[in-house]
Protein backbone atom coordinates (compact mmCIF):
# COMPACT_ATOMS: atom_id res chain seq x y z
CA UNK A 1 0.00 0.00 0.00
CA UNK A 2 0.65 3.56 -0.58
CA UNK A 3 2.16 5.66 2.09
CA UNK A 4 0.89 8.66 2.72
CA UNK A 5 3.63 10.78 1.20
CA UNK A 6 2.50 8.85 -1.93
CA UNK A 7 -0.59 10.04 -2.51
CA UNK A 8 -2.12 12.09 -5.15
CA UNK A 9 -4.12 14.03 -3.99
CA UNK A 10 -4.80 17.11 -6.43
CA UNK A 11 -5.08 20.89 -4.48
CA UNK A 12 -8.12 21.88 -6.61
CA UNK A 13 -10.51 18.70 -5.08
CA UNK A 14 -12.44 18.73 -1.41
CA UNK A 15 -12.04 15.50 0.20
CA UNK A 16 -14.18 13.70 2.86
CA UNK A 17 -13.61 11.43 5.60
CA UNK A 18 -14.99 8.63 3.46
CA UNK A 19 -12.17 9.13 0.93
CA UNK A 20 -15.05 10.82 -2.04
CA UNK A 21 -13.70 13.09 -3.98
CA UNK A 22 -15.49 16.20 -5.09
CA UNK A 23 -14.95 18.98 -7.52
CA UNK A 24 -17.26 22.11 -8.43
CA UNK A 25 -18.27 23.36 -11.44
CA UNK A 26 -21.65 25.56 -11.68
CA UNK A 27 -23.95 23.71 -9.18
CA UNK A 28 -22.60 20.27 -10.14
CA UNK A 29 -20.68 18.53 -8.14
CA UNK A 30 -18.49 15.81 -9.59
CA UNK A 31 -17.52 12.80 -7.22
CA UNK A 32 -15.34 10.12 -7.12
CA UNK A 33 -13.12 8.08 -4.52
CA UNK A 34 -9.06 9.31 -4.16
CA UNK A 35 -6.32 7.61 -4.30
CA UNK A 36 -6.10 6.62 -0.73
CA UNK A 37 -9.62 4.66 -1.22
CA UNK A 38 -8.73 3.37 -4.93
CA UNK A 39 -5.34 1.75 -2.93
CA UNK A 40 -6.90 -0.08 -0.19
CA UNK A 41 -9.32 -1.37 -2.10
CA UNK A 42 -7.06 -3.08 -4.11
CA UNK A 43 -8.11 -3.60 -8.25
CA UNK A 44 -11.84 -2.79 -8.53
CA UNK A 45 -13.64 -5.47 -10.58
CA UNK A 46 -16.98 -3.86 -10.42
CA UNK A 47 -18.56 -0.49 -9.69
CA UNK A 48 -22.32 -0.13 -9.15
CA UNK A 49 -23.55 3.52 -9.84
CA UNK A 50 -27.01 4.91 -8.92
CA UNK A 51 -29.11 5.85 -11.92
CA UNK A 52 -29.40 9.20 -13.53
CA UNK A 53 -32.27 11.13 -11.91
CA UNK A 54 -31.88 9.23 -8.21
CA UNK A 55 -32.03 11.78 -5.05
CA UNK A 56 -29.50 11.13 -2.48
CA UNK A 57 -29.09 13.64 1.11
CA UNK A 58 -25.36 13.82 2.12
CA UNK A 59 -23.56 10.85 3.30
CA UNK A 60 -26.26 8.53 2.17
CA UNK A 61 -24.79 5.20 0.19
CA UNK A 62 -24.92 6.23 -3.41
CA UNK A 63 -23.38 3.12 -4.62
CA UNK A 64 -20.47 0.41 -4.39
CA UNK A 65 -17.21 -0.43 -5.41
CA UNK A 66 -16.08 -4.41 -5.75
CA UNK A 67 -13.10 -5.09 -5.38
CA UNK A 68 -10.96 -8.19 -3.91
CA UNK A 69 -14.18 -10.27 -2.54
CA UNK A 70 -15.68 -7.00 -0.88
CA UNK A 71 -18.01 -5.11 -1.70
CA UNK A 72 -17.60 -1.79 -0.10
CA UNK A 73 -20.17 1.23 -0.29
CA UNK A 74 -19.29 4.30 -1.35
CA UNK A 75 -21.41 7.86 0.03
CA UNK A 76 -22.45 10.44 -0.74
CA UNK A 77 -20.91 14.16 -0.06
CA UNK A 78 -23.41 16.51 -0.82
CA UNK A 79 -27.19 16.61 -1.38
CA UNK A 80 -29.01 16.52 -4.64
CA UNK A 81 -30.34 14.57 -7.90
CA UNK A 82 -27.91 12.42 -9.91
CA UNK A 83 -27.73 14.37 -13.77
CA UNK A 84 -24.96 11.93 -15.04
CA UNK A 85 -23.11 8.57 -14.33
CA UNK A 86 -19.75 7.52 -16.05
CA UNK A 87 -21.19 4.66 -18.34
CA UNK A 88 -17.58 3.68 -18.79
CA UNK A 89 -17.30 2.02 -15.65
CA UNK A 90 -19.37 -1.29 -16.05
CA UNK A 91 -17.07 -2.19 -18.70
CA UNK A 92 -13.47 -0.69 -17.30
CA UNK A 93 -14.43 -0.78 -13.28
CA UNK A 94 -10.06 -0.37 -13.72
CA UNK A 95 -10.48 3.30 -14.75
CA UNK A 96 -11.13 3.73 -10.55
CA UNK A 97 -7.67 2.52 -9.84
CA UNK A 98 -5.90 3.89 -12.88
CA UNK A 99 -6.95 7.20 -13.37
CA UNK A 100 -9.15 8.55 -10.06
CA UNK A 101 -9.82 11.76 -10.61
CA UNK A 102 -10.17 12.23 -14.08
CA UNK A 103 -11.51 8.58 -16.46
CA UNK A 104 -12.64 7.04 -13.12
CA UNK A 105 -15.28 9.49 -12.03
CA UNK A 106 -17.77 7.85 -11.03
CA UNK A 107 -21.31 10.57 -10.51
CA UNK A 108 -22.50 14.29 -10.59
CA UNK A 109 -24.60 15.65 -8.69
CA UNK A 110 -26.80 18.93 -9.08
CA UNK A 111 -26.55 20.06 -5.71
CA UNK A 112 -29.37 21.04 -3.84
CA UNK A 113 -26.96 23.28 -1.87
CA UNK A 114 -23.49 24.08 -2.45
CA UNK A 115 -22.73 25.45 1.12
CA UNK A 116 -22.94 21.57 2.36
CA UNK A 117 -19.67 21.32 0.55
CA UNK A 118 -17.82 23.38 3.32
CA UNK A 119 -17.45 21.22 6.01
CA UNK A 120 -15.21 18.74 3.63
CA UNK A 121 -11.08 18.87 3.77
CA UNK A 122 -8.91 20.60 1.01
CA UNK A 123 -5.85 18.75 0.89
CA UNK A 124 -3.76 19.47 3.54
CA UNK A 125 -6.52 19.05 6.41
CA UNK A 126 -7.12 15.27 4.40
CA UNK A 127 -3.94 14.93 4.80
CA UNK A 128 -3.74 15.56 8.48
CA UNK A 129 -6.84 13.65 9.06
CA UNK A 130 -5.59 9.87 7.27
CA UNK A 131 -1.85 11.03 9.12
CA UNK A 132 -4.55 10.36 12.53
CA UNK B 1 -11.90 -5.21 26.98
CA UNK B 2 -9.06 -2.89 25.98
CA UNK B 3 -9.86 -1.26 22.51
CA UNK B 4 -7.48 -3.15 20.13
CA UNK B 5 -9.30 -6.70 21.71
CA UNK B 6 -11.06 -8.99 19.81
CA UNK B 7 -14.76 -10.55 21.24
CA UNK B 8 -14.89 -13.91 19.81
CA UNK B 9 -18.46 -15.37 20.10
CA UNK B 10 -19.23 -19.49 19.13
CA UNK B 11 -22.64 -19.49 17.89
CA UNK B 12 -22.24 -23.02 16.88
CA UNK B 13 -24.92 -24.57 14.23
CA UNK B 14 -27.01 -21.75 13.02
CA UNK B 15 -29.16 -20.86 10.10
CA UNK B 16 -27.58 -18.39 7.44
CA UNK B 17 -30.11 -15.34 7.74
CA UNK B 18 -30.12 -15.93 11.44
CA UNK B 19 -26.36 -15.04 11.66
CA UNK B 20 -26.31 -12.46 8.79
CA UNK B 21 -28.99 -10.46 10.73
CA UNK B 22 -27.04 -10.71 13.78
CA UNK B 23 -24.01 -9.63 11.77
CA UNK B 24 -25.70 -6.78 10.21
CA UNK B 25 -26.87 -5.28 13.80
CA UNK B 26 -23.36 -5.43 15.00
CA UNK B 27 -21.56 -3.54 12.30
CA UNK B 28 -24.30 -1.17 12.41
CA UNK B 29 -23.62 -0.77 16.14
CA UNK B 30 -19.76 -0.94 15.82
CA UNK B 31 -20.01 1.63 12.97
CA UNK B 32 -21.67 3.86 15.36
CA UNK B 33 -19.49 3.01 18.32
CA UNK B 34 -22.60 1.56 20.17
CA UNK B 35 -20.61 -1.39 20.52
CA UNK B 36 -16.48 -0.13 21.20
CA UNK B 37 -14.89 -3.44 19.89
CA UNK B 38 -14.51 -5.96 17.36
CA UNK B 39 -16.29 -9.26 17.31
CA UNK B 40 -15.66 -12.10 15.36
CA UNK B 41 -18.59 -14.83 15.12
CA UNK B 42 -17.19 -18.21 14.85
CA UNK B 43 -20.00 -20.81 13.61
CA UNK B 44 -21.11 -23.38 10.90
CA UNK B 45 -24.51 -22.72 8.77
CA UNK B 46 -27.39 -25.58 7.98
CA UNK B 47 -26.81 -26.36 4.30
CA UNK B 48 -27.13 -23.15 2.07
CA UNK B 49 -26.24 -22.09 -1.00
CA UNK B 50 -25.69 -18.24 -1.09
CA UNK B 51 -25.04 -15.93 -3.93
CA UNK B 52 -22.64 -12.77 -3.79
CA UNK B 53 -23.90 -9.46 -4.47
CA UNK B 54 -23.77 -9.53 -8.26
CA UNK B 55 -25.18 -13.05 -8.45
CA UNK B 56 -23.94 -16.28 -9.16
CA UNK B 57 -27.06 -18.17 -10.64
CA UNK B 58 -25.90 -18.82 -13.69
CA UNK B 59 -22.93 -20.72 -12.20
CA UNK B 60 -25.68 -23.06 -10.68
CA UNK B 61 -25.29 -26.12 -12.93
CA UNK B 62 -28.47 -27.95 -11.35
CA UNK B 63 -32.34 -26.74 -11.48
CA UNK B 64 -33.36 -25.06 -8.40
CA UNK B 65 -36.29 -27.56 -8.12
CA UNK B 66 -33.55 -30.36 -7.79
CA UNK B 67 -31.49 -28.04 -4.54
CA UNK B 68 -35.43 -27.66 -3.50
CA UNK B 69 -35.94 -31.72 -3.45
CA UNK B 70 -32.79 -31.72 -1.29
CA UNK B 71 -34.19 -29.06 0.73
CA UNK B 72 -31.16 -26.44 0.64
CA UNK B 73 -32.36 -23.08 -0.25
CA UNK B 74 -30.16 -20.03 -1.89
CA UNK B 75 -29.89 -16.79 -0.53
CA UNK B 76 -28.90 -13.83 -1.97
CA UNK B 77 -26.48 -11.79 0.09
CA UNK B 78 -24.25 -8.32 -0.49
CA UNK B 79 -20.85 -9.76 0.01
CA UNK B 80 -18.30 -9.66 -2.94
CA UNK B 81 -18.05 -12.58 -4.78
CA UNK B 82 -19.59 -15.32 -6.69
CA UNK B 83 -21.76 -18.69 -5.61
CA UNK B 84 -20.61 -20.99 -2.96
CA UNK B 85 -22.09 -23.74 -0.60
CA UNK B 86 -22.21 -23.72 3.46
CA UNK B 87 -23.11 -26.74 5.40
CA UNK B 88 -21.84 -28.32 8.77
CA UNK B 89 -18.59 -29.46 9.22
CA UNK B 90 -17.36 -26.52 7.27
CA UNK B 91 -15.77 -23.37 9.52
CA UNK B 92 -16.96 -19.85 8.98
CA UNK B 93 -15.50 -17.03 10.74
CA UNK B 94 -17.38 -13.62 10.42
CA UNK B 95 -15.32 -10.65 11.49
CA UNK B 96 -17.02 -7.65 12.84
CA UNK B 97 -14.21 -5.36 12.85
CA UNK B 98 -13.56 -1.44 12.35
CA UNK B 99 -11.10 -1.63 9.32
CA UNK B 100 -10.75 2.47 9.21
CA UNK B 101 -10.14 2.60 12.71
CA UNK B 102 -7.54 -0.27 12.84
CA UNK B 103 -6.48 1.94 9.81
CA UNK B 104 -6.31 -1.73 7.54
CA UNK B 105 -7.08 -1.67 3.98
CA UNK B 106 -9.53 -3.96 2.22
CA UNK B 107 -7.03 -5.63 0.05
CA UNK B 108 -4.79 -6.30 2.84
CA UNK B 109 -7.32 -7.49 5.27
CA UNK B 110 -8.15 -9.83 2.67
CA UNK B 111 -4.58 -10.97 2.66
CA UNK B 112 -4.83 -11.27 6.26
CA UNK B 113 -7.63 -13.84 5.92
CA UNK B 114 -5.39 -15.74 3.24
CA UNK B 115 -2.83 -15.95 5.80
CA UNK B 116 -5.14 -17.04 8.48
CA UNK B 117 -6.61 -19.59 6.46
CA UNK B 118 -3.08 -20.96 5.55
CA UNK B 119 -1.86 -21.07 8.71
CA UNK B 120 -4.09 -22.78 10.16
CA UNK B 121 -4.39 -25.17 7.36
CA UNK B 122 -0.83 -26.06 8.08
CA UNK B 123 -1.30 -26.87 11.87
CA UNK B 124 -3.11 -29.63 10.30
CA UNK B 125 -0.47 -30.67 8.39
CA UNK B 126 -2.10 -29.25 4.88
CA UNK B 127 -0.20 -26.90 2.49
CA UNK B 128 -2.49 -24.48 0.89
CA UNK B 129 -1.64 -21.32 -0.48
CA UNK B 130 -2.84 -18.57 -2.28
CA UNK B 131 -3.68 -18.29 -5.98
CA UNK B 132 -4.05 -15.50 -8.69
CA UNK B 133 -6.46 -16.91 -10.48
CA UNK B 134 -9.24 -16.28 -7.22
CA UNK B 135 -8.94 -15.04 -3.53
CA UNK B 136 -9.06 -17.83 -0.72
CA UNK B 137 -6.67 -20.40 -0.10
CA UNK B 138 -5.78 -23.72 -2.08
CA UNK B 139 -4.13 -27.03 -1.93
CA UNK B 140 -2.91 -27.75 -5.96
CA UNK B 141 -5.99 -26.65 -7.97
CA UNK B 142 -8.62 -27.30 -5.62
CA UNK B 143 -10.29 -24.95 -3.15
CA UNK B 144 -10.09 -25.02 0.63
CA UNK B 145 -10.85 -22.35 1.72
CA UNK B 146 -13.00 -19.08 0.98
CA UNK B 147 -13.53 -15.09 0.85
CA UNK B 148 -16.57 -12.50 0.71
CA UNK B 149 -16.68 -9.07 2.74
CA UNK B 150 -18.63 -6.80 2.67
CA UNK B 151 -17.49 -3.38 4.20
CA UNK B 152 -20.10 -0.58 5.20
CA UNK B 153 -19.08 2.60 7.07
CA UNK B 154 -15.58 1.30 8.38
CA UNK B 155 -16.82 -2.16 9.32
CA UNK B 156 -16.29 -5.24 7.49
CA UNK B 157 -18.91 -8.20 7.62
CA UNK B 158 -19.25 -11.09 5.91
CA UNK B 159 -15.88 -12.84 5.97
CA UNK B 160 -14.09 -16.59 5.59
CA UNK B 161 -15.37 -20.32 5.34
CA UNK B 162 -12.77 -23.33 5.68
CA UNK B 163 -13.65 -27.00 4.43
CA UNK B 164 -12.79 -28.82 7.48
CA UNK B 165 -14.54 -32.52 7.18
CA UNK B 166 -18.15 -31.53 4.93
CA UNK B 167 -19.65 -33.47 2.39
CA UNK B 168 -18.15 -31.55 -0.66
CA UNK B 169 -20.50 -33.62 -2.96
CA UNK B 170 -23.06 -29.67 -3.07
CA UNK B 171 -19.78 -28.07 -4.58
CA UNK B 172 -20.52 -30.70 -7.61
CA UNK B 173 -23.81 -28.79 -8.55
CA UNK B 174 -22.17 -25.35 -8.65
CA UNK B 175 -19.48 -23.72 -10.40
CA UNK B 176 -17.82 -22.20 -7.00
CA UNK B 177 -16.81 -19.30 -6.76
CA UNK B 178 -18.49 -18.64 -10.42
CA UNK B 179 -14.84 -20.62 -11.88
CA UNK B 180 -15.26 -23.36 -13.88
CA UNK B 181 -13.39 -26.91 -13.41
CA UNK B 182 -12.90 -25.93 -10.04
CA UNK B 183 -12.46 -28.61 -7.38
CA UNK B 184 -13.04 -28.16 -4.12
CA UNK B 185 -11.25 -29.91 -1.27
CA UNK B 186 -11.25 -30.11 2.74
CA UNK B 187 -8.80 -30.50 5.40
CA UNK B 188 -9.96 -34.30 6.12
CA UNK B 189 -9.96 -34.88 2.33
CA UNK B 190 -6.04 -34.00 1.93
CA UNK B 191 -5.15 -35.69 5.10
CA UNK B 192 -6.46 -38.95 3.64
CA UNK B 193 -5.13 -37.95 0.45
CA UNK B 194 -1.57 -37.08 1.84
CA UNK B 195 -1.87 -40.90 4.13
CA UNK B 196 -2.42 -42.37 0.63
CA UNK B 197 0.28 -41.29 -0.87
CA UNK B 198 2.74 -41.74 1.77
CA UNK B 199 1.54 -45.72 2.04
CA UNK B 200 1.61 -45.57 -2.09
CA UNK B 201 5.46 -44.57 -1.34
CA UNK B 202 6.19 -47.26 1.37
CA UNK B 203 4.67 -49.76 -0.99
CA UNK B 204 7.08 -48.39 -4.51
CA UNK B 205 10.41 -48.42 -1.46
CA UNK B 206 9.47 -51.46 0.06
CA UNK B 207 10.80 -52.88 -3.62
CA UNK B 208 13.74 -50.41 -3.80
CA UNK B 209 17.46 -51.45 -3.07
CA UNK B 210 17.65 -48.54 -0.61
CA UNK B 211 14.92 -50.42 1.61
CA UNK B 212 16.76 -49.61 4.84
CA UNK B 213 17.35 -45.89 3.97
CA UNK B 214 13.96 -45.21 3.55
CA UNK B 215 12.04 -46.84 5.60
CA UNK B 216 14.11 -44.72 8.23
CA UNK B 217 12.71 -41.90 6.15
CA UNK B 218 9.02 -43.21 6.04
CA UNK B 219 9.22 -44.34 9.78
CA UNK B 220 10.11 -40.44 10.59
CA UNK B 221 7.31 -39.30 8.16
CA UNK B 222 4.85 -41.48 9.79
CA UNK B 223 5.76 -40.25 13.21
CA UNK B 224 5.29 -36.49 12.29
CA UNK B 225 1.51 -37.39 10.73
CA UNK B 226 0.68 -38.74 14.31
CA UNK B 227 1.78 -35.79 15.86
CA UNK B 228 -0.70 -34.06 13.58
CA UNK B 229 -3.94 -33.05 15.59
CA UNK B 230 -7.41 -34.61 15.00
CA UNK B 231 -9.35 -33.03 12.24
CA UNK B 232 -12.50 -31.35 14.07
CA UNK B 233 -14.24 -28.01 13.53
CA UNK B 234 -13.65 -28.08 17.48
CA UNK B 235 -10.04 -28.42 16.93
CA UNK B 236 -9.90 -26.31 14.04
CA UNK B 237 -12.07 -23.27 15.38
CA UNK B 238 -9.30 -23.12 18.18
CA UNK B 239 -6.21 -23.11 15.74
CA UNK B 240 -7.80 -20.26 13.50
CA UNK B 241 -8.67 -18.59 16.33
CA UNK B 242 -5.56 -17.80 17.99
CA UNK B 243 -4.18 -16.76 13.86
CA UNK B 244 -6.58 -14.51 14.11
CA UNK B 245 -5.54 -12.87 17.81
CA UNK B 246 -2.08 -13.03 16.42
CA UNK B 247 -2.72 -11.42 12.70
CA UNK B 248 -5.96 -9.20 13.46
CA UNK B 249 -5.62 -8.40 17.10
CA UNK B 250 -1.78 -7.90 17.46
CA UNK B 251 -1.16 -7.10 13.58
CA UNK B 252 1.87 -9.21 13.50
Amino acid sequence: MKEISELNLPEELKYSKDHEWSKVEGDIVTVGIDDYAQDQLGEVVFVEVPEVGDTFSKGDEFGTVESVKAVSEIYIPVSGEIVEVNGNLEDAPELVNNSPYEEGWIIKVKADDLSELDNLMDKAAYLEMLKG
Amino acid sequence: MYHNEIEFIDLGMIDYIEAFNLQKQYAAERASDILDHDRILMLEHLPVFTLGKRGGRENLVVTEDFLQSRNIPIVQTERGGNITYHAPGQLVFYPVIHLEKRQTGVSDFVNMLEEIMIRTASDFGVTAMRNSANHGIWVGSSKIGSIGLSVKRGVCFHGIALNVNLDLTPFTWINPCGLTGVQMTSLENERIRQTQDNNTNRDRFRKDRFRKKTENRVNTENRVNKELPDISILAVKSKMRYHFKTIVENNK
